[in-house]
């Protein structure tokens, strides 16, 4: 059984006033195995949020259905799904979304202090995953007091503390210098060897590079996917290059 | 580009910006009538016909200038508040190609729409209720006239000089903050990267002193004169001590908490404790505000409310009886002439007198120095261990209290009224005398001395003996003779009485010097004058107080609903139910908006001592009426309080769930 399956997901916006709607997503399928550095591709405003948001529960889509582990996450009472994302799931932010009001210790003990966790035991699970990420120095600062890559190595850590079954990234590159770029991408690769699944949205080819595999979405609908497999770096590139090439021509789905 | 040009983006700024735009426009709507009633009261022509209508004009004219210096202040920090806001807005006009000076100009449209709009309603309306003001006032100061209706042009002008004054110092003032700004710093949110406070020891420590001080004058000052001489004093000190612990004591209590990690690291507290040192960074100030207006409102209101309600008491306790004749330095046989004098008028006008309070006496100021009492001068007044002696001898004692005492030389009887004296032996500068008896009654005891700390009835064997006092006090000098004090009641008519007073002034010279006559009846409508002017400024002000505060938690709620939305979306992504993110900001938002009102009652408890003393000046011995009519405040306010909250609360929980 796959650790993670989208069936079918359609979803369409109604603004407020009803009148306009916005199909962001037509008919997504696929399916995510344990252990999978999958990314996602696609031009802006395609849907690849969308999609994040339905898969981490946080909207509800129009049709279709997310299972994880088998289990609809959609069928999930409103009052513990809160409880399920924080057990189960891990989120990496473009905009980072730490608190300004705790310190980078605080923000990612957020979770596990939510799940009723003694100090002790917080720091006990923070010492080693502070040490891989690197912002064993950082601990005690405050958000605005550190660069952008290591805000996000700390919103890395805040997801990956829980231990999820899938980490959710939406453009974890984006706000930062391609410095910060390179160094969090080995990490994703280092942590992601270590057996953590990864689905990740992006629309940097660099970091689509990383991933063991490559989806493409367009006007709300699968468009086509790469298997890095036994490629090298750049040959990856250059054919996640040529399929964004054709998706901006406007070329029809192939292979 | 055309001046229609820029009235239209400046009218549009205003409408996009309804949301703060409005309150602010009806605080000045409602400062500006306020401020017009005020002026317009204390010129009226109708207040004219008031008794006693020049302590009542001051007191008026008091009140404008009160409203008048607070609506600056008030209007202005609002303002300070708005154009902060803002500040994105102008940025991003800057960004899109507007110079600065196309922002002063849009910006002077801004305010030449609010301001004409807020003064012209205002005086409008200030016109309009000012008929109903002036028949409250003549109600409350127990007035029967009522004439026709007046619009002093001079009202109208200071109010539009005064708020005219106001909206162009606010101009100026946003003018500079736009030039001073770079645009990239307009741009830039007004809470991105908010800093986390320091922990300020220094402000906490100089807080918890001054509070600590303040606290310490109101709890310790026994004598009324002391307190009027220190109440300023001691509320600078609380007002210093709330900024300070509001601002920074608050946030090394909060600092504290987050140290214990037993404490903070638990899901109901984790996000309150981070979450309110973040909450009273931006706040305090506000807050502080908020309990200072608050402590103002209510004591103002129940000082001149119980002292409205007791005026009855008041005048009996200024006037003991309804007339009343006193003389200094009256030999014995003078007394008897006097009390035959007063008699004769008092037939004159077919009166009748009964409860007649007739002695002779001294009065010695004297301040205990270890064991011994010696000489206070004057000044002695101000101290709070000033003791006040009235020596009379046995033989008016007797007369009085329908007894047959007799002392010998070294032996007295005292009555204390204010302040115990203990033992049986009392030394005034070496002079020793023993106490024969602690009287625990005393018929003329009304007499008004309650303004000094201590007080007592001194009875000896005769003049002679009060003369050795006077020269152990005072060393050698002449006391020349007692004085004389003659008081009665009378059924007689107002009318009759008053007319008494004048007769016995206008007679009392021939028989006299230095005499002095005073009349309860005569006096009455001048204390309805200035104990009801007194109130009806109580209600005034704290009407005008309660605005402002009303504004303040409303501007607050706003702000905090925009930065709070925020900080809710993220904890939403990372896990923190809606149910438990609301607890937590439910409560903090609660804490923040009681802290004030808790604080205010605190103030109130402490002040209430030294408030009873101040009391006393004003003649009301009645701590009982005080005590109830604060409760009766306190209540009243706490409920308005609530309701407001309730109030801009729904506008908060509105912005943030948006
Ligand atoms: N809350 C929303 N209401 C209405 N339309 C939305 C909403 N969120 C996204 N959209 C629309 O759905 C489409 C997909 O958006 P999104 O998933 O954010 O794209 P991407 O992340 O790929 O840039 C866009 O056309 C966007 O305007
Ligand atoms: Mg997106």
């Amino acid at each position: 059984m796959p650790l993670l399956e989208v069936k079918r997901l359609k979803k369409v916006y109604t603004t407020r006033f009803g009148g306009n709607t916005v199909q962001a997503l037509t008919n997504v399928s696929f399916t995510v195995e344990k252990g999978e550095f999958t990314a996602i591709m696609g031009e802006s405003g395609s849907g690849k949020t969308t999609l994040l948001n339905l898969i981490a529960a946080f909207d509800k889509p129009t049709d279709g259905e997310v299972l994880l582990n088998g289990k609809s996450i959609h069928s999930i009472r409103e009052d513990e799904i809160a409880a399920f994302r924080r057990d189960h799931l891990g989120f990496v932010f473009q905009d980072f979304n730490l608190l300004d009001t705790f310190s980078i210790q605080d923000n990612i003990f957020l979770p596990l202090v939510l799940a009723g966790k003694s100090y002790e035991e917080m720091n006990r699970e923070l010492a080693p995953i502070a040490k891989i990420l690197g912002i064993s120095d950082i601990l005690s600062k405050f958000p605005y007091e550190v660069s952008g890559g290591q805000k996000q190595r700390a919103a890395i850590a805040r997801a990956l503390i829980t231990r999820p079954e899938i980490i959710l990234a939406d453009e974890p590159t984006g706000a930062l210098d391609s410095h910060a770029t390179e160094s969090l991408l080995k990490l994703f690769s280092e942590i992601n060897k270590a057996g953590q699944t990864i689905l990740m949205v992006t629309h940097s080819i660099k970091a689509a590079c990383h991933a063991g595999r490559v989806l493409f979405i367009k006007d709300g609908e699968l468009f086509h996917q790469l298997y890095r497999g036994s490629q090298l770096n750049a040959e990856m590139y250059q054919k996640i290059t040529d399929t964004l090439t054709m998706i901006a021509a406007g070329g029809e789905r192939f292979e | 580009m055309s001046r229609f040009f820029y009235g239209k983006i400046a009218l549009n700024n205003i409408k996009r910006n309804s949301k703060t735009y409005i309150p602010f426009i009806l605080t000045c709507v409602g400062a500006v009538s306020l401020f017009y009633n005020m002026y317009f009261l204390s010129v009226a022509k109708d207040i004219g016909s008031v008794s006693d209508n020049r302590s009542l004009r001051l007191i008026l004219r008091l009140g404008a200038v009160v409203v008048g210096i607070f609506s600056l202040i008030f209007l202005f920090y609002t303002n300070s508040f708005l154009i902060k806001q803002r500040k994105k807005e102008f940025g991003l006009f800057n960004v899109l190609g507007m110079e600065k000076k196309h922002i002063a100009r849009v910006m002077f449209y801004e305010t030449l729409m609010t301001g004409t709009g807020g003064i012209v309603t205002g005086v409008l309306l200030g016109i309009l209720v000012s008929k109903l003001m002036i028949l409250l006032l003549l109600k409350i100061v127990k007035f029967k006239a009522t004439f026709g209706f007046e619009v002093p042009v001079e009202a109208i002008g200071a109010t539009v000089i005064l708020f005219g004054a106001i909206f162009i110092l606010n101009l100026v003032y946003n003018y500079s903050q736009v030039h001073r700004t770079k645009p990239a710093e307009l741009l830039k949110s007004p809470n991105l990267g908010e800093r986390e406070p320091k922990t300020k020891w220094f402000a906490t420590i100089v807080g918890v002193l001054s509070l600590g001080a303040g606290y310490y004058i109101a709890l310790t000052t026994e004598s009324p004169l002391v307190a009027l001489n220190i109440f300023f004093f001691a509320v600078i000190l609380v007002i210093i001590g709330t900024y300070c612990l509001f601002t920074a004591g608050s946030i090394a209590f909060l600092k504290m908490l987050r140290k214990n990690k037993k404490y903070y690291y638990r899901a109901n507290h984790f996000a309150s404790v981070s979450g309110m040192i973040y909450r009273m960074k931006q706040n305090a100030v506000g807050l502080s505000n908020i309990c200072i207006l608050s402590t103002a409102v209510i004591i103002m209101l129940s000082t001149t409310f119980s002292l409205y309600i007791g005026m009855e008491d008041e005048l009996r306790n200024r006037y003991p009886r309804n007339i009343m004749v006193s003389a200094r330095n009256v030999p014995a046989e003078k007394a008897e002439e006097l009390n035959r004098f007063i008699g004769e008028q008092v037939e004159s006008v077919g009166a009748n007198q009964k409860n007649i309070v007739y002695y002779r006496y001294m009065s010695f100021i004297v301040i205990k120095s270890g064991q011994e009492y010696v000489f206070g001068n004057s000044a002695g007044y101000a101290y709070n261990n000033s003791v006040l002696f009235t020596f009379i001898t046995q033989e008016d004692y007797n007369r009085m209290e329908n007894a047959q005492v007799s002392l010998d030389d070294n032996e007295m009887l005292l009555y204390a009224v204010k302040g115990k004296i203990p033992g049986d032996d009392i030394s005034f500068n070496g002079l020793k005398f023993s106490i024969r008896e602690h009287l625990s009654s005393f018929s003329i005891y009304e007499q008004s001395s309650s303004i000094l700390a201590q007080s007592n009835y001194a009875v000896v064997k005769d003049t002679k003996t009060i003369r050795k006092v006077y020269s152990a006090l005072n060393g050698d000098g002449d006391m020349g003779e007692l004085s004389y004090y003659y008081g009665f009641d009378t059924d007689a008519e107002k009318d009759t009485q008053i007319e008494l007073v004048r007769i016995l002034r206008q007679k009392l010279g021939n028989v006299t010097k230095d005499g002095f006559v005073e009349g309860a009846e005569h006096e009455r409508d001048g204390f309805y004058t200035i104990y009801g002017g007194l109130f009806f400024l109580g209600i005034f002000l704290g009407l005008l107080f309660i605005m402002a505060t009303v504004l303040i938690i409303y501007y607050k709620q706003i702000a905090e609903g925009f930065d709070d939305r925020d900080r809710f979306n993220i904890m939403q992504k990372v896990g923190m139910s809606r149910k438990e993110i609301w607890k937590s900001v439910r409560s903090q938002v609660l804490t923040v908006f009681f802290i004030p009102l808790g604080a205010a009652i605190v103030h109130l408890a402490f002040a209430f001592k030294v408030i009873t003393r101040l009391l006393l000046i004003f003649n009301l011995t009645n701590i009982l009426l005080y005590a109830g009519c604060t409760l009766l405040v306190v209540f009243v306010f706490a409920v308005f309080y609530t309701a407001v909250y309730s109030l801009t609360a729904r506008t908060y929980y509105r912005i943030v769930s948006a």
